[in-house]
Order: C-alpha cells, then structure tokens, then sequence
C-alpha cells in the first residue's frame, strides 16, 4: 500500500460520523438490537477470513474484502443485498484490487460450499445457494455504492512502523497485529484513520504484556481521544466475546435478520 | 433460481435510479448521448458523447467483453485499475475519471473528452511543420507536472508513449490510460518488466529487472522530447535486443563503473562496447539547457536518472523561452478550429473548436484514441 492517505479517498469519503453509522443503520436496528446486529457482522467476517485462509489470500485481501462489506452496510439494509452473497463479491473484488492474482470462479464458489459446509454448518442447515453470475452482478453493486472508492488503508503497516520505533519485542508485535485482526469486528475501520487503529492496538498489546510504553504515546502527536475511542470499541467486542457462543446463537440471529424480499422467477 | 434483480432491494432514494442493474445503465446510456464513434483499442472502444446533465462533451469508453473466458473475470481488471488509481489522483494534467456505470462485466468508464494526442501532433508535420522550442517545453512541463503528482502518490504509469498523452483544444496535456499503472515501493513484490511500449522502454526493463521505480517514466519522457525535437520516433527498435542496440549505438554502452550491478539483472547480455556520442552531437541545433534536461532523462543507469521533480528544477524551464500559452499551442488538422475567425480577436477567447472528421485520416483517427 502506498499513497497519501489524507489526500485519498479513503480519508475524504470514508471516515464516517459516528452518529451517522447510527442513523444509516436505523431500518436494521428497529429490527435488530445494536449487538445482534454486530454479531451479525462478525459472523460475516468470521466468513470472509475463512474463505481468505481457504484460498491462501494475503490478509492484506481479507481486510480489504472486510472494509468493503462493511462499507456497503454503512449504507445500506442488511435486506438489500444478502451478506452471504456480499462476502464472497468483497472477497472476489478485493483480490482484483490488491493485485493478487486470479481468484476462478469455479474455485470461489466451491470455496464458499466447501467453507459453509465444513466450518458454517451450525449456521447453514443448507448448500450455499449462490451461483458465479449472482457473484458477478453483486461485484458492479458493491463497486457502485462505494461510489469507486477502493483503495483502503489498513493499519498493518504503520503498526509495523511503529513497533519498530517502539522496539517491540516479537510477541507484543504479534499480539498487536492479532489485535489489529480483531478490530476487523468493529466499526473502527469505519470510524477512525488506520493509524490511530494500528496505535490503539499496538498499545492494548504493550498493556497485556506489561511493557512500559507511556513514554512513546507521551510523545506521539495524536488526537489520543480517538486513541481512546479505538480501544472502548474493542474492549466492548471482547466484553461481547466473553459470554458469546456464537454456535449456539447464530442460527437464530440470521433467522431474525431483514432479508430480500425474494420471489421466485418465472 | 431467483433472478438477480429481486436479491437487490435498493431504496430509490440512495439510488437515483431504479433497482434492476439493466435499467440504470440504460438510464446512463441516456444521459451520455452518443455523438460520434472515436476509436477502437485492444480493450475498449471510445466514443464522444455529450452529458446532458452537465452539458459537457465527455469521452466515454466501453471496455470490451472480450472472449467469454474473460467476460466470466467480472469487472475487468484494466477498467478497476484506472478506476481504483483515478478515484485518488486529481491533477490539470492528467486525466480525470468523471463516471462510471456498467452492469456485471459489462463497464464503461467516462473522462474528460480530449480533442488529439501528442503522437497525432508529432505526425502531422504537413500541417503543424514546426514545433517550436516554446512549444516543446509548454508540453514537457505539464507532462512532468502530471507525473510528478502521480510519482509522489506512489503510482508508476508504466506505459507513457505520445499516443497517451492526451491534448485538447485549450492545449492542456493530460497523460492518459492507467491500464498498466500500479503502486511501487513495496520491496517484497516483484512487477512484470513487460511494460512500457518498447520503443519508449528502459534499458533496466529491457535488461529484465523485477524491481524499478518511477526512473521507466521518466526514461519514456526523454524519448518523447527526443522525439518532439526529431519528429520520428528516437529509438525504434523492433525487438528488445535490437532496442537496447538502438540505444547503446547513440548512447554508449554502460560500463560497469557507469552501470555497477547491471550484469545481476536477470535478462543482462553483454554488448559490444559502443563509445555512443555525446548529447550535443546527437542534438547539435539544441541549446545547452535543453541537452542537459535530455542528459538527465535519458541516463541509462536509473539511478543516475533524474526524477521529476529534479528535472523540472532544472534551468530549461526558467530560462527564457518560456512555454507556450496553451491556446496558442498547434493543432493538428484534424482538430480543426471553429469557423468564424476567432483565431485573430486572440486565442484565449478561441477556445471553442470542432473537430472535423477528415475521413483521409481515419486510420490515424481510430489510433489517437485508445486511451
């Protein structure tokens, strides 16, 4: 990744308010509570991460294809477009877009049977439904309503940065970077630049093992109140993991969740 | 089955436009009203069209479904490229990516509309006869300026030839097609060294070399102010060895103290050892400002190759003369001005002019057009 990010896209069409990820989000959430609803969104991603290891993408993709989901949800109903349908299109677009290589049609949709089969069978009790055509049709949707945007800024890269002007030891740097994976099931990468994320983590990681960093955030020149905001997210996602059997409840969830309103063709 | 168009319950609000994929396209293809067909490239065919929300005429290009192996990849690659790099680069000199619709691999893409191209400019030595120093230098500074403002976003353009810069009636010049440009400067990942059309090529992707940087533009920007000063293009090899002969006769070999590590590249052949001749015999009528920007472009050790920044730092675009105001800038004779002797009252208020088909100049018509 490279560019300018306070010049791109990402920075001047997709940081969004807070309030209004709220308001976009109403139509689902008179349905849905706030946290079914975000449980509905880390099943998907749960999903896109899944497909990514299946078919040995760079996590650089899997993010990307998770950015790109969650964007479309931004604004947009869960019933406009059937998340099961969407992950695969952001996975399949988001292969294209970081240029690694050719992801064949026949093997992104085996690799969506295979996955829903072998690891989504509490969710499904059936075959994923979807054909490469829906796939394809999906893909000008997604591209559409991010309005073209799709180079997004992940924080991986600047955490490595600064873990290594922190001089942080291998482990901290994993923790952080796993974090940084976590975040994915928020809304921070909807919310806050991917460098306040990669701090955020890299400092929740630093706090789990005990390693003195205040002096380094001391000297940071950074909004830390959008530091701050970075970690309640993610201690409230692992607050939500704490008592979440995600096997047990997600059945009934997706059950719950606006759907399109489908009716056979002729 | 279920048909596509019921999974989709978009409120029309969002979407100015319907729910059914097929019918905002057609919606598109009515608003950009066809005016006349401007070409066909290997990808894409262009047409001129006008905007009728806007009122502007537009280019729109309909990327080509190709063979059903390749309409079966979605949205084909080349289009998500310019899309994706031009979504973030805004720049006078370069060109500007108003809109795009489509309907599963089916896409169009719509650009500013821009009238000839340099490569129709430098051919056209009937009706433009002299390019005049003034008018070299006002196409060289808003080529650097164009690749200097992608150069420091970390996109190489990859494929800069005359055809891809891009001219309109007011003079400006915008580069043209991103099919081939990508981000560099991520060590880990090699790029293919099958870019650049060959005549405007580098002797390091000529020499096979996986990693470079914005050194291949700035390499094929020397050839075209060779070229601009010549009129033929200066190095026409018609294979890679032949290209890297070309060069190394006018050039001289490098050695390696003027090359070191060149021979590691993994296509390197050894050539006879050339003397090539100095920059002021290649070009004896230009002035020394003039050769030391070409020295500078044209270093055949991309390090030693100045980028564009540093080249547009140089003396040639302080010193006297200065460039050309774009209006006054040649036209070729297809891109004719509009009748009515505008050209007199002065050419900033002649900016309104046509294009002529001229059907004898077809074959270079469907050319300058591929971008």
């Amino acid at each position: 990744m490279a560019g300018n990010f306070w010049q791109s896209a990402h920075y001047q069409q997709w940081l969004l308010d807070k309030q209004d990820l709220i308001k976009e989000r109403q139509a689902d959430l008179q349905v849905l509570s706030e946290e079914e609803y975000q449980k509905i969104m880390i099943f998907f991603t749960n999903f896109i991460q899944q497909l990514g290891e299946t078919l040995k993408l760079r996590q650089q993709v899997v993010a990307t294809a998770t950015v790109f989901l969650k964007r479309f949800y931004a604004r947009y109903s869960l019933k406009c477009i059937d998340p099961l349908l969407l992950a695969p299109t952001a996975v399949f677009l988001a292969s294209k877009v970081e240029e690694c290589g050719v992801i064949s049609n026949n093997r992104l949709i085996s690799t969506c049977q295979q996955v829903v089969k072998n690891k989504f069978g509490y969710a499904y009790s059936t075959e994923f439904p979807y054909r490469i055509n829906q796939v394809l049709e999906c893909e000008f949707y997604l591209l559409e309503n991010m309005d073209c945007c799709l180079i997004v800024f992940q924080p991986y890269r600047p955490l490595i940065q600064y873990g290594q002007d922190l001089n942080c030891d291998s482990d901290t740097l994993q923790l952080s970077w796993t974090i940084v994976n976590d975040s994915l099931r928020t809304d921070v990468c909807l919310l806050y630049p991917p460098y306040q994320i990669a701090l955020a983590c890299l400092q929740l990681a630093c706090v789990v093992h005990n390693k003195d960093c205040k002096q380094w955030f001391a000297e940071l020149n950074t909004d830390m109140d959008n530091i701050m905001g970075v970690t309640s997210h993610l201690l409230s996602l692992y607050e939500l993991w704490k008592n979440y059997d995600e096997k047990k409840e997600i059945l009934a969830l997706l059950q719950k969740m606006p759907k399109p309103n489908l009716q056979p063709s002729r | 089955m279920y048909n596509i168009c019921l999974f989709l319950d978009l409120p029309k609000t969002k979407m100015s436009l319907g729910c059914s994929g097929r019918i905002r396209v057609e919606e598109k293809l009515k608003r950009y009203e066809k005016i006349e067909f401007l070409g066909e490239g290997q990808f894409a065919t262009v047409y001129k069209a006008l905007d009728t929300e806007t009122q502007q005429i537009v280019a729109v290009k309909k990327i080509k479904l190709g063979s059903r192996e390749e309409a079966r990849d979605g949205i084909n690659r080349t289009a998500l490229r310019e899309v994706k790099l031009l979504q973030e680069v805004k720049h006078p000199n370069l060109i500007g990516l108003l809109d795009v619709f489509g309907y599963k691999s089916d896409v169009s893409l719509v650009f500013d509309f821009m009238d000839t191209d340099l490569e129709v400019i430098i051919k056209d030595t009937e009706n433009i006869s002299v390019l005049t120093p003034p008018n070299i230098k006002a196409y060289l500074i808003q080529t650097l300026q164009g690749l200097e403002f992608l150069h420091k976003h970390w996109i190489l353009h990859r494929d800069i030839k005359p055809n891809n810069l891009l001219v309109n009636t007011e003079g400006v010049l915008k580069v043209g097609d991103f099919g081939l440009a990508r981000f560099f400067g991520s060590p880990n990942r090699p790029y293919s060294h099958q870019v650049v059309t060959r005549w405007y090529r580098c002797p390091e992707l000529l020499f096979g070399a996986r990693q470079y940087g914005p050194g291949v533009d700035t390499w094929a920007v020397g050839c075209i102010l060779a070229e601009l000063l010549v009129r033929v293009p200066y190095f026409p090899g018609d294979s890679d060895l032949a290209q890297l002969t070309t060069i190394f006769t006018a050039l001289g070999t490098p050695t390696d103290t003027s090359w070191p590590g060149m021979e590691t590249l993994p296509d390197y052949v050894a050539f006879k050892p050339m003397e090539g001749s100095a920059m002021k015999d290649l070009f004896p009528a230009a002035p020394d400002d003039l050769i030391e920007l070409l020295e500078a472009l044209l270093a055949i050790n991309p390090l030693h190759r100045s980028d564009c920044t540093a080249a547009l730092k140089l003396p040639y675009f302080s010193n006297m003369p200065p460039p050309t105001p774009g209006p006054l800038l040649p036209l070729p004779a297809c891109v004719k001005r509009q009748a009515g002797g505008a050209e007199k009252e002065g050419a900033a208020k002649s900016l309104k002019r046509k294009i002529i088909d001229t059907t004898g100049l077809g074959g270079s018509l469907a050319k300058r057009l591929q971008f």
